[in-house]
């Protein structure tokens, strides 16, 4: 509570900026779940920041009353500033008209005194055949207006079941579709327009804004080259079969090798200051499908076998996809490594994950005809699995040779390394 | 390769890239332990660092504590997880305390033999997890299959705290697949040993298997079994995230059923998936009774399949 102030003297919470992971020093207010004057209870979210890509909930410190919201939305503060004013003896009921229906609804069921427009719903669960509902099927009916009286029961004794509000909720969806408009409709970049003559525009995902200033202020900054080698797979092919896996962690600890060879390539560079990492923290990028893309980081990679960063990998890319990755998980990346080779390209130009230097871009394997000496000298030609590796770094950090030599390095480790 | 040879190779590999790790316990250098986990590993890294120790608990506890203290990574046996009891002190109030006392690491590992199911009777079958899960500062993993054995047992040693590690002897030699050469971290966290989207059914240890057994034909139902593999720190989320997704949940504990891992996980999903529940929880586990010698009764107590597959229909049906 805030120390006493002039005039009033209301005891009063403040909502804070919560420090997310150790290495976080500022947020942004995502959305406002409350506005000034809202009914809030102890632990109910009361708004959504974001640091980079991650997003966190804010529970409420208090049960009281929104008295002012400090901090607009889409507004960076540091951490432990004041989002927030709850006013802690207030009582529910009073002021904000919005919130006049809910009170009063709660009442009517409490004492049925005040207005005594029981509403026709609020009964029926208690009413008729006592019936009991769970929990979660009393979530998806409020959330989606079913009438629970309505619907058939195939538990035992004719319970209703989560699938059975389910299966109500699929027939409605397909009797009427058109009826209701899905909230924030997904606009997909690859399909076809849904119907003639209606185009959608809406504003970009709070993933997408973060991305497109990433990448444009990388650009922006650095002096983007692209170097390519070619390398011939057939190891890894063996070696990945070998380990059950995809020939990432493979690519990535030959990697590991060469930075470790070539630790110009393993720094930032910050304005004028170039650092020279000592451990190895490597970024992945891994794809969210259309949400966009995440680059959660391996820290210390030098310290893991193939099969250590295999796992490591898996678990990292299955937290993203679940949106449980922290602030920590991100942050700190000194070299990154893109694989969209996964979906067939063989040669792109990645952009470097600022304040990296270079980013590495493995490509599909592709069977390829390639010209092999035999042990006597001779020259032939055989298929062999080929990738490219595309090499992104910033020309103001080193030089094409040692780009080259890097390459080399990684491309040597792949083919011969055992 | 078996549950026990990957714990064997953990020890192994661990020994032979970190100089600071060593061995302490009963009959683990001459005999190789009672059951041959440390067998051959004298020979390779000689009796200093693969030390047998007199029957008494509190001092090897007590012992590696110190060591782990002024920087070494020492790892004991228990002979069997019941015996940890004369331990109980050091383990509970020294080792767990020290770093909010003094801020000192103690990167300890201990290993637990643990489980019964093999008329071990009172004393050679207990799953003492929960004992140590209430104490603050210690962590507790329990693996179930031989590839987790070895990377938890790994990651457990590069750990700064104090981690208890439950080998379940049931698995020992029952259990036995592929587990990749090398070091490797198997991170504290749950594992989806099988996808589903009716009900879930969480365990860890032996039981994982149990479970998967039980549900793996239950009437065409789509059953997801999670195995927890650490119990401090719990994967709220993985429970969570499962508990959402099916709406009903069974949860199996070898372990006396008050206050178990298990009743853990109940008061997570209860405070915070509420209003995702479809069913109430149900817990199938051992009475709180000690486990009796006789193979009838002990297969009375312990959680079996046919037991875990008729809580699964009946919450189905609910």
């Amino acid at each position: 509570m805030s120390s006493s102030n002039t005039e009033r003297a209301l005891p009063e919470v403040l909502v804070s900026m919560p420090q997310m992971g150790v290495s976080v020093a500022e947020g942004t207010v995502a959305v406002w779940h409350k506005r000034a004057g809202d009914w809030v209870q102890k632990d109910e979210i009361i708004c959504e920041i974001s640091t980079d890509k991650i997003d966190t909930d804010v529970p409420s410190p208090a049960t009281g009353r929104v008295a002012e919201l400090l901090v607009a939305e889409d507004e960076t503060v540091p951490v432990g500033t004041p989002l927030a004013r709850i006013a802690t003896d207030a009582a529910p009921g009073e002021a904000h008209p919005d919130e006049q229906d809910a009170a009063t609804a709660g009442a009517a069921a409490a004492d049925a005194g005040a207005a005594g427009q029981a509403t026709p719903d609020a009964g029926a669960g208690q009413g008729g055949a006592r019936r009991v509902y769970s929990p979660v099927v009393q979530r998806i009916a409020a959330e989606h207006g079913i009438d629970l009286t309505t619907v058939a029961g195939t538990g035992r004794g004719g319970r209703v079941r989560k699938q059975d509000v389910l299966a109500v909720l699929a027939t409605r969806d397909a009797a009427e579709p058109h009826d209701r408009e899905p909230p924030a409709p997904p606009v997909r970049a690859d399909a076809e327009p849904a119907a003639p003559g209606r185009d959608r525009t809406e504003p970009l995902s709070r993933m997408r804004r973060a991305i497109a200033e990433h990448m444009t202020r990388s650009l922006r900054t650095a002096a983007h080259c692209t170097t390519i080698v070619e390398a011939d797979f057939s190891r890894v092919e063996q070696e990945r079969k070998r380990l059950r896996s995809s020939p990432l962690p493979i690519v990535a600890r030959a990697v590991i090798d060469a930075l470790e060879r070539h630790p110009a390539l393993n720094a930032t560079l910050e304005g004028e200051l170039l650092t020279r990492h000592r451990n190895i923290n490597l970024g992945i990028a891994v794809s969210l499908g259309e949400r966009g893309l995440i680059v959660p980081v391996i820290h210390r990679a030098q310290e893991l076998s193939v099969e250590g960063l295999a796992q490591r990998i898996r678990d990292l890319a299955r937290q993203a996809r679940e949106d449980g990755l922290t602030p920590d998980d991100v942050r700190g990346g000194t070299f990154t490594i893109t694989s969209p080779g996964s979906y067939g390209a063989i040669i792109s130009t990645p952009i470097i994950n600022q304040p990296q230097v270079a980013i590495l871009d493995l490509e599909a394997i592709v069977k390829r005809p390639v010209v092999v000496a035999d042990s006597d000298g001779n020259d032939a030609i055989a298929v062999r699995p080929i990738a490219h590796l595309c090499l992104s770094w910033d020309h103001r950090a080193l030089d094409g040779a040692l780009a080259a030599q890097f390459l080399e390095t990684v491309r040597g480790r792949l083919e011969r390394e055992a | 390769m078996t549950y026990l040879q990957a714990i064997s190779d953990g020890l192994r590999e661990e020994l032979r890239a970190d100089e600071r790790v060593f061995l302490m316990g009963e009959d683990i250098a001459v005999l190789g332990g009672a059951f041959k986990v440390t067998d051959g590993l004298a020979a390779e890294f000689g009796r200093e660092r693969v030390i047998d120790t007199p029957l008494a608990e509190s001092a090897i506890v007590g012992t590696a504590i110190g060591a782990a203290v002024v920087g070494m990574r020492p790892v004991c046996e228990m002979q069997f997880a019941d015996f940890i009891s004369c331990g109980f002190d050091q383990l509970v109030n020294v080792a767990g305390k020290m770093h909010y006392r003094q801020r000192l690491a103690v990167p300890l590992t201990i290993r637990l033999p643990s489980g019964g199911g093999f008329s071990g009777g009172p004393f050679h079958s207990q799953n003492p997890e929960a004992w140590f899960m209430h104490a603050p500062g210690l962590k507790v993993v329990a693996p179930a299959t031989a590839s987790d054995a070895k990377g938890l047992l790994i990651a457990a040693i590069h750990d700064p705290n104090p981690v208890l590690f439950f080998e379940h002897k049931h698995l020992y030699r029952r259990i036995k697949e592929d587990v990749a050469p090398g070091r490797f971290e198997t991170p504290f966290a749950a594992r989806v040993a099988r996808e589903g989207r009716d009900l879930t059914v969480v365990a860890y240890g032996a039981m994982v298997w149990s479970a998967l057994e039980a549900t793996a034909d239950l009437d065409g139902a789509s059953i997801e079994v999670l195995d927890l593999r650490s119990l401090v720190p719990l994967d709220e989320r993985a429970i969570l995230h499962s508990v959402r997704k099916c709406s009903k949940l069974v949860i199996v504990d070898e372990a006396n059923a008050t206050c178990a891992a298990g009743a853990q996980v109940a008061a997570l999903v209860a405070e915070h998936a509420f209003e995702h529940l479809d069913g109430p929880v149900v817990r199938v586990a051992t009475p709180d009774v000690p486990i009796a010698f006789s193979p009838p009764l002990e297969r009375a107590l312990l959680p079996q399949v046919e037991q875990i597959k008729e809580a699964c229909r009946e919450l189905l049906e609910y």
